[in-house]
């Protein structure tokens, strides 16, 4: 393995992220120079110094092996978030080093925790930079890296191939530039009309691309400590339901689906499931909540239903109500969206329903097989016939989900 | 980038430029931590004087109004005004300077009262009239306000002393915080500087020595010469040469 090679992969996408630092520190300069601005500027430069210095002394490389690839994808979110807790740590406050790597960490890896008790107190320069951390980890530091590259031939290739699971590149029929395009233009594109549609809904433009970036990346960090709860606003919460719902599809169709092509979301199997289990499991959460009495009318029910289930469905994580004193029914609904979660090639984490699709039709053909033995029975997902490969990796993924959800409750 | 030189020459100036900004960053921080101390040091010792000088206003007026009351020395009223006027003048110097703000307004309240109490007695009051003795205004009403004085001078003086802990503590703090940026950027430039070793290993070392051992086996033991890893810039041209050279060397010998 070269590890000059990773190396200079590795600075490019450092070199990304300094560039972010550099946009937030611009925010932090444009909001009256406020306490992020020292820190967002410092953390901007070492990080830039650091990913150009690989450069000076790496040449690009046509060809890069599959070890290579993997170690440039790892290498590159570790440094990432290595670099991303520079700011919190310079800038203080709640940040010692433990919640700073937290912190960075929650954010590359759009999980949305966040340690901080008071959400409200960063200042603009460092909530940008929050949000512009999960944004970035939503797409992927290795996807921008692609983007950045200049034509790298295969090497594309090889980083696509271990930073997409083998799931979410069957949904893309084109070249992996194409692909590495495609995702992009997806991404910015749902991120800028988020954006337009939140400021229509009510919120001031900094919340509008804060809350956009964050929906898209599905990673619920909010400039409020209060979430979503705090703006108390049915049109936001309604912008941001759909935002999050759309940003759990995979991108390759809402990209086919904006084109006019033939395989989009609306022929999709994998999605249709996903929005089936997302009214049915809304619906269900509604009426529990309303017989319970927990809000006043099935109309209030099903708005904040709608809106925890297509935020737990989607991994955001964004709250508009207190779910400790929902109806254990709706918790363990909440639940079963939290593990099921959204398509894969999305941005979402979790099992995905494509798996939960594979599984049904695998147990469905197993009973068929059990009724009529000497049958030779395939399964098809949107008219395509499936390997055996495909649905045996679909089953150890199942298996080793289940296994780390045991082992993670334990410990 | 082309050039052995101009890649090692670019590499030694990122180091150069990241110590000389790690040391202005450091120069930075600590000037600022020095200021800081400096600056609570400074208000500590501002506020010991000038509690020093109301105490030492306030016994001339004490004094004065010993004289005054008690033994009817007439000509002590000017000195009696002007240590009064000395606290108030006092005062006011403390309020446009102190940092712990809070502290001076029962001193304010008392320096008042004790003024009012002054131009009563200089003015209207029965001292006036009877050639300023009276040993009973003395005794109770000027020497409760003059211990009601005093103690609010000394609670001043003491306020800073007392102020220190929490300023001592987000000192600590601070200066933990002004550390954190030196301490990220010296990070770095370990970083880096173990980066430039690896490169210069691998694209200067390594390749001298790779040649030098090939070249060393072919004249003594005439195995082909052959460098293994990567060669760049010069360093390709070096070993294309040394190439070209044993050809024609060998070219020669067979002629």
């Amino acid at each position: 393995m070269r590890l000059n090679v990773v190396l200079r992969y590795v600075g490019m996408v450092l070199l990304f992220v300094a560039a972010f630092m550099l946009l937030s520190a611009a925010i932090s300069y444009f909001n009256g120079m406020d306490s992020a601005y020292y820190p967002l500027l410092l953390s901007s430069l070492l990080t830039a110094l650091l990913g150009a210095f690989p450069l000076i002394f790496v040449d690009k490389s046509e060809q890069i092996t599959t070890k290579e690839g993997y170690c440039i994808v790892v290498g590159s979110w570790l440094v990432a978030c290595v670099v991303g807790m520079f700011p919190y740590l310079i800038w203080g406050g709640e940040f010692n080093l433990i919640n700073s790597w937290f912190e960075s960490v929650s954010g590359f890896t759009t999980t949305g925790a966040s340690i901080l008790n008071d959400v409200e107190a960063l200042p603009r320069g460092m909530q940008f930079w929050r949000m512009s951390s999960t944004w970035i980890g939503g797409i992927g530091v290795v996807m921008f890296a692609l983007v950045i590259l200049p034509s790298l031939g295969r090497s594309k290739q090889t980083l696509s191939s271990v930073e997409l699971s083998s799931l979410a590149k069957d949904n893309y029929r084109y070249r992996t530039q194409m692909i590495v395009q495609i995702l992009l233009v997806v991404y910015v594109g749902l991120t800028v009309v988020a954006t337009l549609l939140l400021k229509l809904a009510g919120m001031d433009w900094f919340d509008a691309v804060a809350h956009a970036m964050s929906s898209c990346a599905t990673s619920g960090f909010s400039t409020r400590s209060a979430s979503i709860g705090y703006f108390d606003s049915p049109a936001i919460e309604t912008v941001l339901t759909c935002t999050m719902l759309i940003a759990g599809i995979h991108f390759g169709l809402i990209y086919a689906t904006v084109t006019g092509k033939r395989n989009n979301v609306f022929r999709s199997e994998v999605t249709k499931t996903y929005f089936a289990i997302f009214l049915a499991v809304s619906l269900f959460v509604a009426i529990s909540l309303r017989i319970a009495d927990t809000y006043p009318s099935i109309f209030a029910s099903l708005r904040y239903s709608a809106f925890q289930v297509a935020s737990l469905m989607s991994t955001s994580g964004f709250a508009t109500a207190n779910t400790n004193l929902w109806t254990p029914f709706a918790i363990i609904l909440l639940m079963f969206c939290s593990i099921i979660c959204a398509c894969a090639g999305s941005t979402s984490g979790g099992v995905k329903v494509d798996r939960l699709l594979f599984a049904a039709k695998i147990v469905r053909n197993r009973v068929r097989q059990q009724q009529h033995p000497n049958a030779v029975l395939r399964i098809r997902v949107d008219g395509i016939m499936q390997e055996d490969r495909v649905l045996d990796s679909v089953m150890i993924f199942f298996v080793i989900y289940i296994i780390m959800l045991f082992v993670g409750t334990l410990f | 980038m082309t050039g052995i030189r101009k890649r090692i020459t670019v590499g030694f100036m990122s180091i150069a430029a990241l110590l000389f900004f790690s040391g202005m960053i450091s120069f930075f921080e600590l000037s600022h931590l020095s200021n800081d101390t400096e600056e609570i040091l400074k208000a500590n010792s501002r506020n010991i004087e000038l509690a020093r000088k109301m105490l030492d206003a306030s016994d001339e007026q004490n004094r004065a109004f010993m004289h005054l009351a008690v033994l009817g020395h007439v000509q002590y009223d000017s000195l009696c005004r002007r240590s009064m006027a000395d606290i108030e003048q006092t005062l006011e110097v403390a309020r446009q300077e102190a940092v712990d703000r809070a502290s001076l307004d029962s001193l304010g309240f008392a320096v008042s009262e004790m003024r009012i109490l002054t131009d009563d007695f200089l003015t209207f009051g029965a001292g006036a009239e009877q050639g300023y003795v009276d040993t009973e205004w003395y005794d109770s009403d000027f020497h409760n306000c003059y211990k009601n004085l005093t103690l609010e001078i000394r609670k001043f003086m003491t306020s800073t002393q007392s102020s220190l802990a929490p300023r001592t503590e987000q000192l600590k703090t601070n200066a933990y915080r002004s550390v954190t940026p030196v301490l990220i950027s010296l990070a770095v430039m370990i970083a880096i500087v173990l980066m430039f070793y690896f490169f210069i290993t691998i694209y200067g070392v390594n390749p001298i020595l790779e040649m030098n051992r090939s070249l060393g086996n072919y004249l003594a033991f005439r195995t082909p010469f052959v460098v293994k890893g990567e060669c760049r810039d010069e360093m390709e041209e070096l070993r294309d040469k040394i190439e070209t050279l044993i050809t024609n060397s060998k070219q020669q010998i067979k002629a």
